[in-house]
């Protein structure tokens, strides 16, 4: 008899809500830092460890450009607004 | 009533008889929202596992902001392998300014008359008030891409 072994699985996925609104920027980073590092369940404790610390800083560092991204493009259609003459609208979006 | 995270049983069989491709462009695959209690469209929740065969809208939340009824077209990512473990994946998805209360979610082949992929299970009701809802798949690894075959 010849048999062979296949096992199929499913992964498990993350779901991220918002009220009120869309996603905040650290929800944003973490979605981000999910995708760029992987630290495996079974990885040593010591590099385990050390790969935390980085993913620390890399959501860190996501978190920080996330946010300057939205300010700018709030600055982008503060003055566009603006420009089109709706100043409450501008101000309105600029104060968000 | 209940939602159980599966490869459904019947997408066993079609991947033998060469009814789903999840290459880039090629078949569509949808992921359409469920509840277990309130949220559903009607007053059938579901139940979903490795017995369901097609999508179905018994439970289905109803539509809201960006998503609408029967779900939303995934991006398939090309399935590669690594080692001996071959893997699909696709892109996150998120539906926007929805208020969506679900417990679990259908992966179908809307290209293949709607035929179940798999089930997948939250594990407690997740909710967005009038909001975005995002479902975020897993990295694309032989250990925990979201399907995988060793």
């Amino acid at each position: 008899m010849i048999s062979v072994d296949v096992g199929m699985d499913v992964g498990k996925i993350d779901v991220m809500t918002s009220n009120e609104g869309g996603l905040s920027s650290d929800q944003i980073a973490e979605m981000a830092r999910k995708k760029i590092i992987y630290i495996a369940d079974d990885a040593p404790p010591a590099i385990r460890d050390q790969a935390q610390v980085f993913a620390d800083r890399v959501e860190d560092t996501l978190r920080y450009y996330i946010d300057l991204a939205k300010r700018e493009e709030r600055g982008t259609i503060t003055q566009t607004l603006r420009n089109a003459g709706h100043t409450d609208i501008a101000e309105y979006i600029r104060r968000l | 009533m209940a939602i159980t995270q599966a490869m459904c049983t019947s997408f066993k069989t079609e991947l033998l008889t060469g009814t789903h491709n999840f290459t880039n462009g090629a078949n569509s695959i949808k992921l359409a929202l469920y509840a277990i209690s309130s949220g559903g469209k009607s007053s059938s929740t579901a139940t979903l596992g490795a017995t369901t065969t097609a999508f179905t809208t018994t439970g289905e939340v109803a539509s809201s902001g960006s998503y609408s009824t029967g779900g939303g077209a995934l991006t398939n990512v090309t399935p590669t392998s690594s080692g001996t473990t071959a893997f699909a994946d696709f892109n996150d998805l998120s539906f926007t300014t929805a208020t969506i209360t679900a417990r679990g979610a259908l992966l179908y082949n809307s290209s293949a008359s709607n035929k179940a992929v798999a089930v997948l299970d939250f594990g407690a009701d997740k909710t967005s008030t009038s909001g975005t809802f995002t479902i975020q798949f897993p990295t694309a690894n032989s250990t925990s891409a979201i399907i995988r075959i060793a």
